[in-house]
């Protein structure tokens, strides 16, 4: 004779996977979801790595009036495009400021010359677009327009017999000990938090369905009229949901291990230290975590009277396991063993330290996988009693 | 057999069932007759163990459903006025899940479709996925999972309704044949001609009590009335005169 559980687990997975809608999200959760993290952090390495390896592309009209300001623009690696006077309509640099084509324009007034011999302030317009991410080249611009006017004020001041150090009462030196890797380690701090999210999300509409789906249909009474004992109903349900979510998780696990190997995280001082074995032992790992959201859903989905409300009750309840990881991110707490003992915290805290450093022991393994699994047994005994309760039977 | 002795059953101040006694004997399809209302819900969940009484005894093929519920289930073809289907599975894949809950192998369990498809008429639906049927052949569906594990004991609640006039005859010709192999079936209706036609014994219960047990011609002679209806409405009505 088959075992009940069994029974129950493959007329639920068998249901589930029939209807298209799941598996669509299913298969857009694992292969998409990954890709969109990969996508985020491609743009993240192209953005902070672009200025250096391409310089700054200037326009500017009217060069011909400062030669030695062009000449300082060069030597600072600014490709000066010339552009005509009369067709750089304030309408044309908008465009080309939108374009991208250069990271700002620059236009020296007509008279420049006539001012600058005359010793009048000449004017210089800096064209630039604010809402584009080009603000890193607008300082340097500006670093080379500055030390301009300040050469030719030393210039003038010596050529009247005052020291250009009059004009400099002080100095200010910056030093920006912010590096790459530490702005990185927020953005990888961010993506192995929501790494462990399909464990939440993958199971629900299977563990909403099979029991607050079952009893909206009518169909629960019947089934608990059956000579099979609720946990073996409870568990057959809890596994076919958790089923889900166990290979969703480790498909988007490995894809986006994939990705994170493959992008080229060392050019803005990240390190994704993972090999593959540390990562399927991570997959193991994260097990219970599906069992765990899966023997949750169940327990609360068990108890609503329709499918709307258990969609309700639980979308609340999907946020919860997220709030720990950003409370330790948010206070730039240090990794502590406790950590290893909040499901959902334990495994971002996990890859968090395998990423860095690469060998953390087993005790963090098995710490996570208990600290999961331990909890999702009790919550299932919790909902096999209770569908067992009079209670219950009364409501369905 | 299904022996029942004085059950009574409270949810906190409601008394449900306030003392139900009957005998539901083999070979004979015995009605359950009550108003809306009367207790006939909670008495068939206590027959199945999915309620416990809080006083007198219940024996099912001489096994109380406190005691063993699993036992008395595996014997047990219930068929309540819930009966959801699960819509993206075929008919035939609904009739294997209950079956093989309750214990059938592939083998027999193919066999005993066929037999049951045929003897309910339900061969154009056998293979559909059950979503969009009707209320009719839901029923149908249902009943044919309350018969398929060849239970001794039948507890069905208003099996008839929906059913248009060939259904009601496969019905009917699926109830004798249960009876000639021994089987005790009860069944709750409201359809006294359904009654008369196919009962040997009817139960009456009202607000939670039997108020009376016999065949059909025995509670008309008791109550001095010829219309089998007429008896069952004084009978609910005048419980005082009645033992």
């Amino acid at each position: 004779m088959k075992s009940k559980i069994r029974i129950v687990f493959l007329k639920e997975l068998r249901e589930t996977l029939r209807e298209k809608r799941t598996l669509g999200f299913l298969a857009m959760m694992v292969l998409a979801y990954p890709v969109l993290i990969g996508f985020m952090m491609h743009q993240a390495i192209e953005k902070s790595t672009r200025t250096e390896r391409e310089g700054i592309n200037l326009t500017v009209i009217g060069g011909a009036q400062a030669p030695t300001l062009m000449a300082q623009l060069r030597e600072r690696s600014v490709t000066i495009a010339d552009a005509n006077a009369a067709e750089m309509t304030e309408a044309a640099i908008g465009e080309l400021l939108h374009s991208k084509k250069a990271a700002a324009v620059l236009r020296v007034s007509d008279d420049f010359i006539e001012d600058y011999q005359a010793m009048r302030p000449a004017q210089i317009e800096l064209w630039f677009d604010s809402s584009a991410e080009s603000g890193a080249q607008r300082r340097e611009l500006e670093e080379v327009l500055q030390a301009y006017g300040n050469n030719i004020a030393s210039a003038r001041l010596l050529a009247h017999g005052v020291s250009p150090a009059t004009l400099a009462p002080v100095t200010v030196q910056r030093y920006d000990t912010g590096t790459n890797a530490s702005r990185s380690a927020m953005i990888l701090g961010g993506v192995i938090g929501i790494l462990f999210f399909p464990a939440f999300m993958l199971n629900m509409s299977s563990a909403v369905d099979s029991t607050a789906g079952e009893r909206e249909r009518r169909s629960l009474e019947v089934l608990m009229a059956q000579p099979a004992h609720s946990w073996e109903l409870v568990g057959g349900k809890w596994l076919a949901c958790s089923v889900l979510a166990i290979v969703g998780v480790t498909v988007e696990l490995i894809v986006a291990h994939g990705i994170l190997k493959w992008l080229p995280l060392e050019e803005i001082g990240m390190s994704w230290n993972l090999g593959w074995g540390e990562l399927l032992l991570v997959c193991l790992a994260t097990v219970p975590l599906s069992l765990l959201s899966g023997a949750l859903y169940i327990a609360l989905a068990m108890n609503a009277k329709t499918f709307k409300e258990a969609q309700t009750t639980l979308s609340i309840v999907m946020i919860v396991p997220l709030v720990p990881g950003f409370v330790v991110s948010f206070m730039e707490l240090k990794t502590a063993q406790w950590m290893y003992l909040v499901p959902m915290l334990s495994n971002q805290t996990l890859v968090k330290e395998l990423a860095k450093t690469g060998d953390i022991g087993a005790l963090p393994f098995v710490l996570t996988f208990l600290c999961a699994l331990i909890p999702a047994l009790l919550v299932v005994a919790f909902a096999s009693w209770r569908m067992k309760s009079e209670k219950y039977v009364l409501g369905v | 057999m299904i022996e029942v002795h004085d059950v009574r059953k409270a949810f906190g101040a409601v008394q449900a069932l306030g003392g139900v006694s009957f005998t539901a004997r083999d070979g004979q399809i015995t009605a359950l007759l009550g108003p809306n209302g009367a207790g006939k819900t909670t008495l068939l969940r206590t027959l199945v163990g999915l309620l416990k009484r809080d006083h007198g005894s219940i024996l099912i093929g001489g096994v109380d459903p406190e005691q063993d519920p699993m036992a008395v289930r595996r014997n047990i073809g219930f068929l309540t006025d819930q009966f959801g289907l699960y819509e993206r599975l075929s008919t035939r894949e609904y009739l294997n899940y209950f079956g093989e809950l309750n214990g059938m192998d592939n083998a027999s369990l193919k066999k005993r479709i066929g037999e049951v498809s045929e003897l309910l008429g339900m061969d154009d639906i056998i293979e559909r996925q059950t979503k969009g049927f009707s209320q009719g052949q839901r029923i149908k569906v249902a009943l044919a999972r309350t018969l398929l594990h060849r239970p001794r004991h039948l507890l069905l609640d208003e099996p008839s309704r929906g059913l248009d006039v060939m259904s009601t005859r496969a019905l009917r010709t699926a109830l004798t044949a249960l009876r000639e192999d021994g089987c005790c079936v009860i069944m709750a209706t409201h359809v006294m001609q359904e009654v008369t036609h196919l009962c040997e014994d009817v139960i009456v219960i009202a607000k939670g009590h039997t108020v009376a047990q016999g065949s059909p011609e025995e509670l008309c002679r008791r109550t001095g009335i010829a219309n089998l209806e007429d008896a069952f409405v004084s009978l609910v009505g005048t419980e005082e005169g009645i033992a």
